[in-house]
């Protein structure tokens, strides 16, 4: 029952997909590879990106005028396929960020700009990232303070965004602000003048982080994605599409982690048994895989629901993060109980699965903010006060 | 595969299927059918056991067609018959008599039982224990052409409203515990010599829908045994699985997902998020987190189904895959009358007046526990789950290969 995918009955296309992109994580990037890469302040080689750019790790959200192409029509179970696989063998690589960014800017931006970014983005010369939470870390549409102002010079941004993925890879962000109070979305060239980028590491072996500065930074008249004040829906998308794509991610994580952990376990012997006869251990690795089961039918569902525009997609994501962000990590923390005192060493590959879903527990809103955000959904259906 | 489903694709099953739900199901908004009147309505127009094969009354078509059935009637917003007595008769015996019965007592008991005619139920568990089931009890011995049944069956869910049960009794003393059952269909009727059932009070004090039966010597046609003399083990397991997925909702048990029915519910997280209001604790992040929780476990049950039945149709989920979602199901159960204790506080356990009042979380909470013991409790399911499903050691047993006599002999209690 472990290693069934998130989306039962792929086309021939999709399984292609994924066997293509799994034997290149084990060729190109091994956990040796990752390991090595701890210590490089990008987490990630660039060729490497290209390399798998081509493989069409950045392609699945564009057009295919800009040189992209999805497989099967429905662009976030696609992406799906690969977040999978990037969580069974913790890949490195800005591709949450890369196609969250692909995805608003098809959806929305000019077409100067479609021109200009997408299809350098989709072949790895160009990364941009999403600069969308600030110091509070609110993953929400109302969540930002940075301000675009009109003024004699043109567009300006001022403020910092924080908490961004591959900040210091990054060759353009895509920044969620506010213009008049409203929600705005601009592309921003980094190289830009007003433009500091801090770099910062997060838990993650590999996925590195920073904060990015802006003052009186001049946006382009067309790299406005989507009308001024008029971004919330395409916001609310790309929160959709991120947490969609971080749910197949932990999935990922939490089905190698039971898998290694289970092979490990049968042949450790104590007592003169193996450990995994102790139904002691039996029966958390059964409640394990029952969590793992329902985590692989939210995150399939959730794709569907951000595939479809279905109009109860918030409440399913919010049911999804709770749900996946929390059982996912409670998997791989008991794997480390499981796996014993080497499961705490540096040696063993258990942290490296760790990191990564302590990671994305939090980003982009951990369970418990996704409950609270529930409880609030629900709460707006439930008549006037007291 | 019968011949119906070789000739009739889902695609044509669900266009005639449709016509026939709007023109004959009673709207979900009228007042509820009683649930025997509308099995016999389906089954009169050839759509009950839809898939059974025709010659023992079902519609001779698969679990697919079975699954676009109750989907479209819940998408057309009609009645479906729902409730214990038939999903346990139909969901749970009748295939169990379908797989392992004979093609005479198939003949005999399917139609009227896919007709709800006869209600069947199980009688498996004794006061001596239900999880370890093969540690039956319950007498059976043949005698010429027929068998005598004596002992007694605890636990039997509508007992004292059904027709038939199927019971698992021993019929070897000397083969080891497994090898020694027998599976054997038992009249309920009050006449029948030598049966008495009795009601068991519950814990919230009402008389229950579970029942305790005594057999004293009841003769019993031998043709009402189910599969092999000594093979009731296998049948006992088959009973069991299907028991899962029934509770589950899928396999032949499944009758459709309504999101409604649970939005009449007084423990539903809309209504507690009323009480949180109406008492004032809804600013409480614990009580908000508990709410939404219940909301969260709600939302996956049908879509985990809904992901484990398409397995089974692709082949992907094979075997005890009931079990998780049983687990899964009677589990969140638990959570979400804690929730309701939680957000209900005092008023949840206390009111006013001389009555006794059931309707309240505090007496749900009484019998909550039933969903985790029922059916197989929710450790015999992670043991299920752990050595089925994953394939982990087995239980070391202290009993294998013994005769049962050997084994009982060593479990007097040492004084
Ligand atoms: C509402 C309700 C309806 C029921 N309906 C029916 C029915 O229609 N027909 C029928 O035959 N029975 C029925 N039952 C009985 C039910 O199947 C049994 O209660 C159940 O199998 C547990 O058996 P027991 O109560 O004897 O507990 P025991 O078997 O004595 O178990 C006691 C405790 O020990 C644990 N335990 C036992 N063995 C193991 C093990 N190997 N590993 C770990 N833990 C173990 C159990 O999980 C439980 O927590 C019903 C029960 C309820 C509550």
């Amino acid at each position: 029952m472990l290693g069934l995918p998130v989306q039962l009955g792929m086309t021939d296309e999709q399984e292609a997909f994924r066997e293509a992109v799994r034997r290149f994580i084990q060729t190109e990037v091994p956990l040796t590879k990752v390991r090595d890469l701890y210590e490089s302040p990008e987490g990630h080689e660039r060729a490497w990106w290209q390399q798998a750019a081509r493989l069409g790790w950045t392609s699945l959200f564009v057009d295919e005028r800009y040189g992209g192409g999805s497989l099967s029509g429905g662009q976030v179970r696609d992406a799906v396929i690969l977040a999978e696989e990037i969580g069974r063998g913790l890949a490195p690589g800005p591709f949450l960020p890369v196609n969250v960014v692909a995805a608003g800017v098809s959806e929305h931006g000019s077409e100067a700009l479609k021109e200009q970014l997408l299809p350098a983005l989709v072949s790895g010369e160009a990364i941009a990232v999403w600069a969308f939470a600030e110091r509070a870390g609110r993953w929400t549409v109302d969540g930002s303070e940075s301000a675009l102002e009109d003024t004699g010079d043109g567009l300006l941004l001022t403020g910092a965004k924080h908490y961004v993925e591959a900040a210091g890879s990054a060759t353009h962000a895509l920044v969620t602000a506010r213009w008049r109070g409203l929600p705005t979305q601009v592309i921003v060239d980094l190289d830009g003048t007003g433009v500091s980028v801090r770099r910062g590491r997060s838990i993650d072996m590999v996925r590195r982080f920073g904060v990015i500065g802006f003052e009186n930074a001049l946006v382009e008249p067309d790299h406005v994605v989507g009308g001024l004040g008029e971004a919330a829906e395409a916001i609310q998308r790309q929160v959709q599409i991120a947490v969609a794509l971080q749910c197949a991610e932990l999935v990922g994580i939490a089905d190698r982690t039971l898998e290694f952990t289970l092979d490990y376990g049968r042949d450790r012997f104590a007592f003169g048994r193996s450990i995994l006869s102790f139904q002691a251990l039996k029966h958390r690795i059964a409640d394990m895989a029952q969590w793992l089961e329902a985590s692989k039918a939210l995150a399939g569902a959730l794709a569907e629901a951000v595939d479809e525009s279905d109009p109860d997609a918030m409440r399913l994501l919010h049911v999804a993060k709770a749900y996946v962000g929390d059982k996912a990590t409670r998997i791989v923390d008991d794997c480390v109980q499981i796996t014993g005192g080497i499961g705490v060493t540096w040696e063993h590959d258990i942290h490296m699965y760790n990191r990564r879903a302590a990671l994305l527990r939090a980003l982009y809103g951990s369970p418990e903010e996704h409950k609270e955000g529930l409880y609030r959904l629900l709460e707006a259906t439930v008549g006037a006060g007291r | 595969m019968s011949d119906a489903a070789r000739t009739e694709t889902l695609g044509e099953f669900r266009r005639r299927s449709e016509d026939w739900i709007a023109a004959n199901l009673p709207p979900r908004s009228a007042p509820p059918e009683d649930p025997v009147d509308l099995q016999r309505l389906l089954f009169d127009s050839g759509y009950a056991g839809i898939a059974f094969p025709e010659e023992y009354g079902g519609a001779g078509l698969t679990l697919e067609h079975q699954q676009v059935f109750y989907d479209l009637a819940h998408e057309l917003g009609r009645q479906v018959p729902t409730g214990t007595a038939l999903m346990v008769s139909v969901g749970m015996l009748g295939p169990t008599i379908l797989d392992h019965g004979g093609h005479e007592a198939k003949s005999r008991f399917l139609p009227p039982l896919l007709r709800g005619d006869d209600l069947w139920i199980q009688l498996l568990s004794e006061p001596r224990g239900g999880s370890d089931m093969a540690g039956a009890r319950t007498r059976l011995t043949r005698d010429g052409d027929s068998y005598v049944l004596s002992g007694s069956k605890m636990w039997s869910t509508g007992a004292h409203q059904s027709d038939y049960g199927l019971c698992l009794a021993r019929t070897d003393w000397e083969a080891p515990k497994h090898r020694g059952l027998s599976m054997i269909a038992v009249p309920l009727a009050p006449a029948t010599p030598g049966l008495v059932v009795q009601q068991t009070r519950s814990a919230d004090g009402t008389m229950g829908d579970f029942c305790e039966e005594f057999f004293d010597d009841i003769i019993l046609p031998s043709e009402n045994l189910i599969g092999e003399e000594n093979s009731g083990w296998a049948v006992a397991q088959t009973l069991l699985f299907h028991e899962r997925n029934a509770v589950a909702n899928v396999g032949y048990g499944y009758i459709g997902w309504d999101q409604s029915e649970s939005s009449a519910d007084a423990y539903e997280p809309r209504s507690l998020i009323g009480v949180a209001r109406q008492r004032g604790v809804d600013g409480s992040a614990l009580i908000r987190q508990l709410i939404a929780d219940v909301f969260i476990e709600e939302t996956v049950l049908p879509l985990t189904s809904a992901r484990v039945m398409t397995g089974m149709t692709l082949g992907t989920h094979e075997g005890q895959w009931g079990s998780l979602l049983k687990l899964q199901e009677s589990e969140a159960a638990i959570e979400k009358v804690r929730a309701a204790l939680a957000a209900c506080g005092a008023e949840g356990v206390i009111w006013e007046g001389d009555d006794i009042e059931l309707d309240n979380p505090g007496t749900e909470w009484l019998l909550a526990r039933g969903g985790t013991l029922s059916g197989g409790s929710s450790e015999m399911q992670r043991n299920i789950i752990s050595e089925r499903l994953l394939g982990l050691p087995r239980e070391p047993s202290v009993e294998r290969g013994l005769a049962f006599n050997e084994v009982l002999k060593r479990q007097e209690p040492s004084e």
